[in-house]
């Protein structure tokens, strides 16, 4: 091979490396893909936490539901906790607010919402089966499904009231017209 | 005060540097020697500011002065003091000021080496390893600066990362792979020199190796002390996750075992140099890559420090760096024409040749792979994992045929072989790795790649043993000698072989164990009461019950396991650090030659009469972190000065230069 | 296959509190436990920086692996599982890359790269044969004469490299 077609090639894959690194940045390397946006939200049946009874998805179709996953070692999930309080009494008419326990003991998280009670149902997950089932990759994250049980997006984080509003606003309109 | 003090000594190392790079590369690039004088006091000015940057950060540490930024963010009151000069390296900022006054030592070694040589070659390279020293110094004068003052000053810091404290390894470690890592920039700058200069000198060759060879050392040793932290500490059972800050620090040591071998080659037959040129350019190339793989916040890595500003300067610096190797390589393509050939396909010097394929094939794919998610995410937007089964997959075959050369290579003479003597040769290590296959399927082991690991490390073992022997033998048989002083007296007539064949059989080791621990691993995982065992391989191990303790910067819990049988007692533990949600767990081991137990402690029961336990047996892992002391040995060995005159870096006019020259390396 | 009772450690402070470590489901009979531990090499944990859901202590990836075990008790073929999971975390999740379009690269890059390098090597090697048979007649001449025994050759060897 002649002397420049050596050079060429060597300096065609170092400008190529250092394009790939280039684009790297600004990535959060850390965040993990979410794929069941725009998929029918998976089934689940789960016992509330002051032991009333279950829930299940399908009883709830019809209406748009929030699903919270939190924990109580979870600080960020604390921080949202009043942020979920007050979208519940803003927003309990448009959808159904559910919260589920992550990666918890029943006594902690019942001993966490005796000081500090939350006005929706919360469930019980055991070995986090349904946290796998919705790909929860961490809490908190709270994922927003339409009236035909479709699931519109999840936030990663703690909720903001902006975003909760916004994601709110975004649930109840019909497909058609949402973005 | 300890920040404006940090401050300006950086910037004054940062003036140093940029002093010593300008004057070193103009007049070595004039031909004149006249501001050498001038260049290595430039460089012991860098070496002190920057060691004296690194002693005060140390100090602001261990009095705890939180109003310098450095110190805020890694510093703790209620960390033990060990731990506590240890955070100087565990966070970004820190670790920079770390590397600064490695390079600034590196540079200075180097400079006092080469005291008696008056050549533009020596300014040419302490130039260029300043011009290096000069980014260093940029970085921590302003994106990484350690040294900002904290205003509210706080009163107490978070500590370093709770993992960093859990294990003493975690002290040597980052010093051990730093020294591996920043000392590559001296064979850098040697190379650099010889091309700049525009003569390739024959001792180049010489210093190019030896200065190789003292970081390989030290990035060998950090390398497996690093996995042995892994395993260790982390609680996995494993030693090796191809995670990207891993695979970064592997890349520069294939690189530079590669370009170990090659240059043998090249100081034989005069040819491959411009192959052993790129690949002295590409190990230092590495560790940039590595170093910005580290820092960038680009990689998902055990290892990454948090985001920071400084991915693109580096980034930049990268680019630079390419654009210069590819531009002087080319530039100075006709020094690099080979003068010989490699003539017979059935010599050492082919051997080595597809050594260092493989090993560049190796290097190839470890980078590609630890860099295919980020191709995949900018051209098709999907990202995608490139975890441990591909990088198993790919690197063992690779990892098989370099054992078989690390056998064959040194069993072929150099130039031609005769095919029949080289039979005859390979006979005993053939019968050898037939011993050891037979005595493997006799005791039970199945498995073709372990099976194949291991006979082929027989073979290895037999040829490379054999040639450390056989030369004694001759000296015993003609002079007589007894066996040591024959071992001894061999073996300083022929260091490098002797090193290098001492090094093999460390390396035969490692490979060996990897293969062992890897495919007869045996695990268990369960829940036990008090008083009743759980079984993994051989063993029986019963929980006695449980230990709890508080330190200053941890509480812990520990589960008392009896080994049934022998009555010692394992504690794998759980600490809870006050920075972190999950309780990180500590492993008790029970090392013996044969192999390793390894308990894992997962959970408690609230009631405090269950655990629960991963329990592992991995046959012969112990060998991968005992093979050090062979590897330090052997590069000793190969390292070890001789007491005639070397050569000097410039090239000498005339053969008789080189024997008799007054210019020489003092090292 | 029944859920063990959560075993978890209970340790709320003021300042901190520690996720529970729960133990996970109870391993199935070796035969589909090895298959459980051998698809977990193969899954990625949701939280960790690239262990493996089989090597990893995360609780998350405890529940993943118990996903994947369910999933094995029912029956459900490896492709199955592979398939759920990467319909919930994407090809993200699988630890390495499915053999299509573009991931091609990165599996066929290297065996490229080492036929190219043999090509090359073989080159450099068979270049101007007709100057090696002299040289060897050279290196040949050369040698002393203990040209009797294969192991004295072998010694003048050794004894030639000694000098060194």
């Amino acid at each position: 091979m002649s002397w420049r077609w050596s050079v060429l090639i060597a300096a065609a894959a170092c400008a190529a490396l250092v394009v790939i690194l280039a684009k790297g940045f600004g990535k959060d390397p850390h965040e993990v893909p979410f794929m069941l946006a725009g998929k029918p939200a998976p089934a689940f049946s789960l016992q509330k936490l002051d032991g009333t009874g279950k829930i299940t998805l399908a009883e709830l179709k019809g209406r748009p539901v929030v699903i919270n996953f939190w924990a109580t070692w979870c600080g960020p999930c604390k921080v949202e906790h009043p942020v979920l309080d007050w979208g519940y009494r803003q927003y309990a008419r448009q959808a159904e607010f559910l919260g589920v326990v992550f990666e918890d003991t029943v006594d902690n998280a019942r001993s966490f919402l005796q000081m500090s009670p939350t006005p929706f149902p919360q469930l019980v997950d055991p070995q986090s089966q349904i946290a796998v089932d919705y790909g929860v990759a961490g809490v908190p994250e709270t994922y927003f499904i339409d009236a035909q049980g479709v699931i519109r997006g999840k936030h990663v984080g703690p909720l903001s009231p902006d975003a909760l509003t916004a994601r709110i606003k975004d649930l109840v309109q019909p497909v058609a017209q949402a973005r | 005060m300890n920040s404006t003090l940090g401050y300006g000594l950086i910037l004054a190392g940062l003036a140093c540097a940029t002093f010593g790079a300008v004057v070193g590369i103009a007049t070595g690039m004039a031909g004149r020697i006249s501001g050498l004088a001038w260049v290595r006091r430039a460089v012991l000015g860098f070496f002190v500011c920057m060691v004296a940057a690194n002693l005060l950060m140390v100090f602001a540490l261990l009095s705890h002065d939180f109003s310098v930024k450095y110190v805020a963010h890694v510093g703790s009151r209620s960390t033990p003091t060990v731990f506590t000069i240890v955070s100087l390296w565990s966070a970004l900022e820190g670790s920079i000021l770390f590397w600064g006054a490695i390079l600034g030592a590196y540079v200075l070694a180097f400079s006092i080496a080469f005291r008696k040589e008056q050549s533009r070659y020596v300014s040419l390279a302490l130039g260029m390893m300043l011009a290096v020293g000069v980014f260093f110094a940029f970085l921590i004068a302003g994106p990484a600066n350690p040294w900002t003052p904290m205003s509210p000053v706080p009163l107490d810091g978070p500590g370093p990362n709770p993992l960093l404290q859990n294990h003493i390894l975690m002290v040597i470690h980052p010093p051990m792979l730093y020294c591996g890592y920043v000392g590559m920039v001296v064979p850098f700058g040697i190379a650099t020199a010889a091309l700049l200069g525009g003569q390739l000198g024959e001792a180049w060759t010489g210093s190019l190796r030896r200065w190789t060879l003292i970081p390989w050392t030290f990035l060998s040793v950090g390398i497996i002390l690093g996995s042995w932290w892994a395993y260790a500490v982390l609680g996995w059972g494993g030693y090796w996750a191809w995670d990207p800050v891993e695979n970064a620090s592997f890349l520069p040591w294939l690189t530079a075992t590669a370009f170990i071998h090659s240059t043998m080659v090249h100081e034989r037959r005069k040819t491959l140099k411009l192959w052993t040129l790129s690949l002295v350019l590409a190990t230092f190339l590495l560790t940039i890559l590595g170093t910005f793989m580290t820092r960038s916040g680009i990689f998902n890595s055990v290892h990454s420090f948090t985001q920071s500003d400084i991915g693109p300067t580096f980034l930049t610096f990268i680019a630079m760096l390419l654009v210069f190797s590819i531009a002087l390589l080319s530039a100075r393509g006709h020094l690099l024409i080979p003068e010989g050939q490699i003539q017979s396909p059935l010599s050492r010097e082919s051997a080595i040749l597809v050594n260092n394929l493989l090993f560049v094939g190796v290097t190839f794919t470890v980078l590609l792979g630890t860099l295919f998610p980020l191709v995949t995410e900018a051209v098709k937007g999907v990202r995608i994992s490139v975890g441990e089964p591909y990088f198993n997959k790919m690197s063992v075959p690779g990892g098989l045929a370099i054992l078989f050369l690390m056998g064959v290579g040194p069993a072929l003479p150099w130039g031609q072989a005769d095919r029949k003597l080289i039979g005859k040769q390979l006979l005993i290590p053939l019968a050898t790795a037939a011993v050891v296959l037979v005595a493997c399927l006799a005791l039970g082991l199945r498995g073709i790649l372990p099976l194949l690991t291991f006979a082929l490390g027989g073979f290895v073992a037999a040829i490379n043993i054999r040639e450390l022997v056989v030369p004694a033998k001759i000296r015993i048989s003609q002079h007589r000698e007894a066996l040591w002083t024959a071992l001894f007296r061999s073996a300083s007539r022929a260091r490098r072989r002797f090193g290098g064949y001492v090094i093999h059989l460390g390396m035969v080791l490692i490979l060996v164990a990897i293969a062992a621990s890897q495919s007869y691993v045996t695990r268990t995982s369960g829940t036990v009461r008090i008083g009743s065992a759980l079984k993994v391989g051989d063993y029986r191990v019963k929980l006695l019950g449980f230990d709890e303790g508080a330190e200053p910067h941890r509480r812990w819990k520990a589960a008392r396991m009896e080994l049934v049988g022998s009555g010692e007692v394992l504690r794998p533990r759980m600490n809870f650090f006050e920075r972190s949600t999950d309780p990180i767990g500590t492993p008790a081991v029970k090392s013996t030659p044969l192999g390793d137990l390894y308990l894992s402690l997962m959970a408690l029961s609230e009631d405090g009469q269950s655990a629960t336990l991963n329990a592992w047996v991995f046959p012969l892992v112990g060998w991968i972190w005992w093979s050090i002391p062979i590897l330090v040995a052997g590069a000793l060995i190969a390292l070890w000065p001789q007491r005639q005159s070397r050569r000097a870096l410039a090239p000498a006019v005339g053969a008789a230069a080189s024997s008799s020259s007054n210019l020489r390396e003092t090292a | 296959m029944g859920s063990v009772l959560p075993l978890a450690i209970l340790l709320s402070t003021a300042l901190g509190d520690f996720a529970p470590q729960q133990a996970g489901s109870e391993p199935l009979e070796p035969a589909l436990e090895a298959r459980v531990q051998k698809l977990g090499k193969q899954l990625r944990c949701a939280v960790c920086q690239g262990l493996s859901i089989s090597d990893s202590p995360a609780s998350m990836a405890r529940a993943q692996l118990d996903k994947v075990r369910s999933m094995v008790a029912e029956g459900k073929s490896d492709e199955e599982i592979r398939a759920y999971f990467v319909e919930r975390y994407g090809e993200w999740v699988l630890l390495q890359p499915e053999a299509h379009g573009i991931n091609w690269l990165v599996w066929l890059g290297p065996v490229a790269l080492l036929l190219i390098g043999f090509v090359v090597i073989a080159r450099q090697i068979q270049k101007k044969p007709a100057a090696a048979p002299e040289a060897n007649a050279e290196q040949q001449s050369k040698r002393p004469a203990h040209a009797q025994g294969d192991d004295d050759e072998y010694l003048a060897r050794v004894r030639a490299e000694l000098e060194r």
